[in-house]
């Protein structure tokens, strides 16, 4: 005995039939719909969960929530105080219209 | 305070996560070859129109101490020489030096 070829109709058939029991789509020329897409998963709560979510208390924080320690932040202290060193010697910014670039033009 | 590049990526990270949905809509929409060209290619369009940093290729993985961008051990989040450190001073549960 030998086995017949199906008829191509009836093939096409079995296949959406196919296709209707396992839940898949029917798409015999294989068209690129984007369900590859859809099918994929979110990443945005796994690469947000990277960095642990410490937070790092400044100087200023504590000095804003509790004025009355009367806590000293010693790097802007220092930084406030060589600033006026160098305005005294001469070397502050120099006042509007006096810097290099509106002098260049003036010159002539 | 952590390292400007650190924060930078954390920014990038953030970004990612909020438009993830809507760009991952509009990248169906440029994919499905279904649909009429005009619609695919304001998808298109609107896609380029978002932040460089939605794309999730903005993200790279970052040395939580250093903020190292090379040479970054994913298990661990550390780069190789913090991870050595580490490792040896034992902050690291399980980890330790072998020799053979």
């Amino acid at each position: 005995m030998s086995l017949a070829i199906p008829a191509a109709g009836k093939m096409t058939f079995l296949s959406k039939l196919s296709c209707a029991i396992f839940g898949n789509v029917y798409n015999p020329q294989n068209i690129r719909t984007g369900n590859k897409i859809l099918r994929q998963r979110l990443v945005g709560p796994t690469v947000n969960a990277y960095y642990p979510n410490v937070k790092r208390i400044t100087l200023r924080e504590i000095t804003r929530m509790a004025p009355e320690l009367n806590l000293v932040d010693q790097l802007e202290k220092t930084r406030l105080e060589d600033l006026s060193e160098r305005k005294k010697r001469g070397k502050g910014p120099p006042k509007k219209g006096q810097g290099r670039r509106s002098t260049l033009g003036k010159k002539k | 305070m952590p390292r400007a590049r650190i924060i930078r990526d954390m920014k990038a990270r953030a970004t990612v996560a909020s438009s993830e949905v809507v760009r991952q809509a509009f990248r169906y929409l440029t994919h499905n070859t279904a649909l009429p060209a005009k619609v695919r290619a304001q998808a298109q369009l609107q896609l380029n129109a978002f932040p460089r940093d939605a794309r999730p290729t903005a993200i790279h993985n970052r040395c939580l101490e250093t903020g190292r961008g090379r040479g970054v051990l994913r298990a661990f989040r550390l780069c190789r020489f913090q991870f050595r450190l580490k490792a040896l001073e034992g902050e690291i549960p399980g980890v330790r030096k072998s020799t053979w």
